[in-house]
């Protein structure tokens, strides 16, 4: 770990630059498609380090570039910014327990709210749903916010090894190997959650079974294309 | 189909300028309307052609005239952008099964996913349904994306001779005699599905009957207005 910090570039440094810009164009994207609100945050791992890089304790439509920290695995803090986000154990944890995840979103999304609380579960219904199980994410039953290393680990394994999991009366966080990934993830998540919540009013949906949702993932992805399409959303909104 | 093909004009052709700019403008109208997301595309048949252009991989609301490509009715490539929607097929197989049809949307409609996978379908009580069958559009009911010529044979079949049919889990297709009939149609669609879902909370609705519907459909159309009301409202957001 202590090796692993030598190699840490700076959070203002050219090498970082692309992603700095990628993660505050990401929490404008969430921000602007509805899904956070004054709260959420979203990390980015430091390329081949233990450390990331997130938003220092601002609402992500309003995140810019004086406003990013980089802290460590541990929490410590590295550079940028000297306000740690409240909950930052919800990244270093999952980002400890999944060294292939490259990006983490937490959000309270009203959609996963719903879902975290009803005795049903947010099962896909439609192919935006391919990257989830047939089941659903899991729910983390702990209350309370997300800032100790305790309770970071407890979500963590309630995420396992799944893309995304539900936080009961709370929201979500969601996954990916990507930041491009977790934002396609985060707002698909929340249209599911919500045409899940349309079709409740006409009886159980006809779900994707686990074997339907192998058929659309043995498809082609366009993982790029809804990243191109949501900054051009932003941009008109400029 | 060879000497069909022949007479098909190149893509970079003035002739084919109109319906470029057509195509774009009811992409742009789909996602003005919020009937597409990041996916999602429209097709307009070449005319007198076996031969169509849609847009190349691109979100509808990205559409542009240099992201368009020309494809004949078996998936070949005829020019303009090198990458061709990974469903070509519903396009290629919905206009060979139905040569009627010049223009063909296929979307992740919610209204139109939402009622492909709830018992029932979408049956129609607003006059809006009157190209619709009064027990609404048929359903496709199988997994996986329409990458294949025998998924878009499978689909134009369900489709039959309708107008839209919904994908399960997927969203919707719909064709019509003109690109402007299709994309009024397919923002019909996503209208009914509305009020559809609205209505049933307070019960079951009065649905049409197909008598009904075809009072509707013996009423003159007007295809032209509401284009140029979606014309004036993609305008708006590009001038704003």
């Amino acid at each position: 770990m202590a090796s692993g910090k030598k190699d840490v570039p700076k959070i203002d440094s050219s090498e970082l630059k692309e992603l700095t810009d990628k993660l505050m164009t990401a929490c404008h994207i969430l921000d602007h498609e509805g899904v956070t609100d004054g709260y959420g945050h979203i990390s980015v791992r430091v390329p081949g380090a233990d450390a990331f890089v997130t938003i220092a304790n601002v609402s992500p439509g309003c995140v810019t570039r004086d406003r990013l920290i980089m802290q460590d695995l541990d929490g410590n803090y590295l550079d940028g910014a000297k306000t740690p986000p409240n909950e930052w154990p919800i990244h270093s944890c999952i980002l400890r327990a999944r060294p292939e995840i490259v990006s983490v979103a937490h959000t309270h999304s009203k959609w996963s709210t719903i879902f975290s609380v009803l005795p049903i579960k947010l099962k896909p219904m439609h192919h935006y749903g391919k990257f989830l199980s047939a089941d659903g994410p899991p729910v983390y039953q702990g209350v309370g916010l997300v800032r100790t290393v305790e309770r970071g680990n407890d979500l963590a394994a309630a995420l396992g090894n799944q893309p995304a999991v539900l936080m009961r009366a709370h929201g979500d966080a969601v996954v990916g190997e990507s930041v491009e990934q977790v934002i396609e993830r985060t707002t698909r998540l929340a249209m599911l959650g919500e045409w899940n919540h349309l079709a409740m009013l006409h009886g159980e949906p006809k779900y994707l079974t686990a074997e339907e949702l192998e058929a659309y993932n043995a498809d082609q992805r366009f993982p790029m294309r809804g990243w191109e399409y949501y900054v051009s959303r932003l941009e008109e909104k400029r | 189909m060879a000497s069909a093909n022949s007479e098909i004009p190149a893509f970079d052709s003035g002739e084919l300028k109109e319906l470029k700019q057509k195509l774009v403008a009811g992409c742009h109208i789909l996602d003005r309307e919020g009937i597409t997301d990041s996916f999602g595309h429209v097709s307009i048949r070449v005319p007198g052609t076996e031969a169509f252009l849609t847009i190349a991989g691109v979100s509808p609301g990205c559409a542009t005239l240099d992201r368009l490509i020309m494809l004949d009715l078996e998936g070949h490539y005829l020019g303009g952008d090198k990458s061709s929607p990974y469903e070509w097929p519903i396009h290629a197989l919905i206009m060979r099964a139905r040569p009627e049809v010049m223009s063909v949307a296929h979307t992740h409609s919610r209204w139109s996913a939402l009622f492909s996978v709830i018992r029932g379908g979408l049956r129609p009580i607003h006059m809006y349904a009157k190209f619709l069958p009064a027990g609404g559009p048929p359903i496709y009911p199988a997994a996986g994306l329409i990458g294949t010529f025998e998924r878009g044979e499978a689909l134009a079949a369900t489709l039959k001779d309708a107008n839209a049919v919904l994908l399960r889990a997927h969203g919707d297709a719909v064709v019509g005699t003109s690109l402007e009939q299709t994309i009024q149609r397919t923002i019909q669609l996503a209208f009914l599905g509305q009020l559809a879902h609205m209505a049933v909370a307070h019960g079951e609705p009065l649905y049409m009957s197909q008598d009904e519907l075809a009072i509707f459909s013996s009423d003159p159309a007007f295809p032209a207005r509401p284009w140029e009301y979606y014309l004036s409202r993609i305008r708006e957001r590009h001038s704003a």
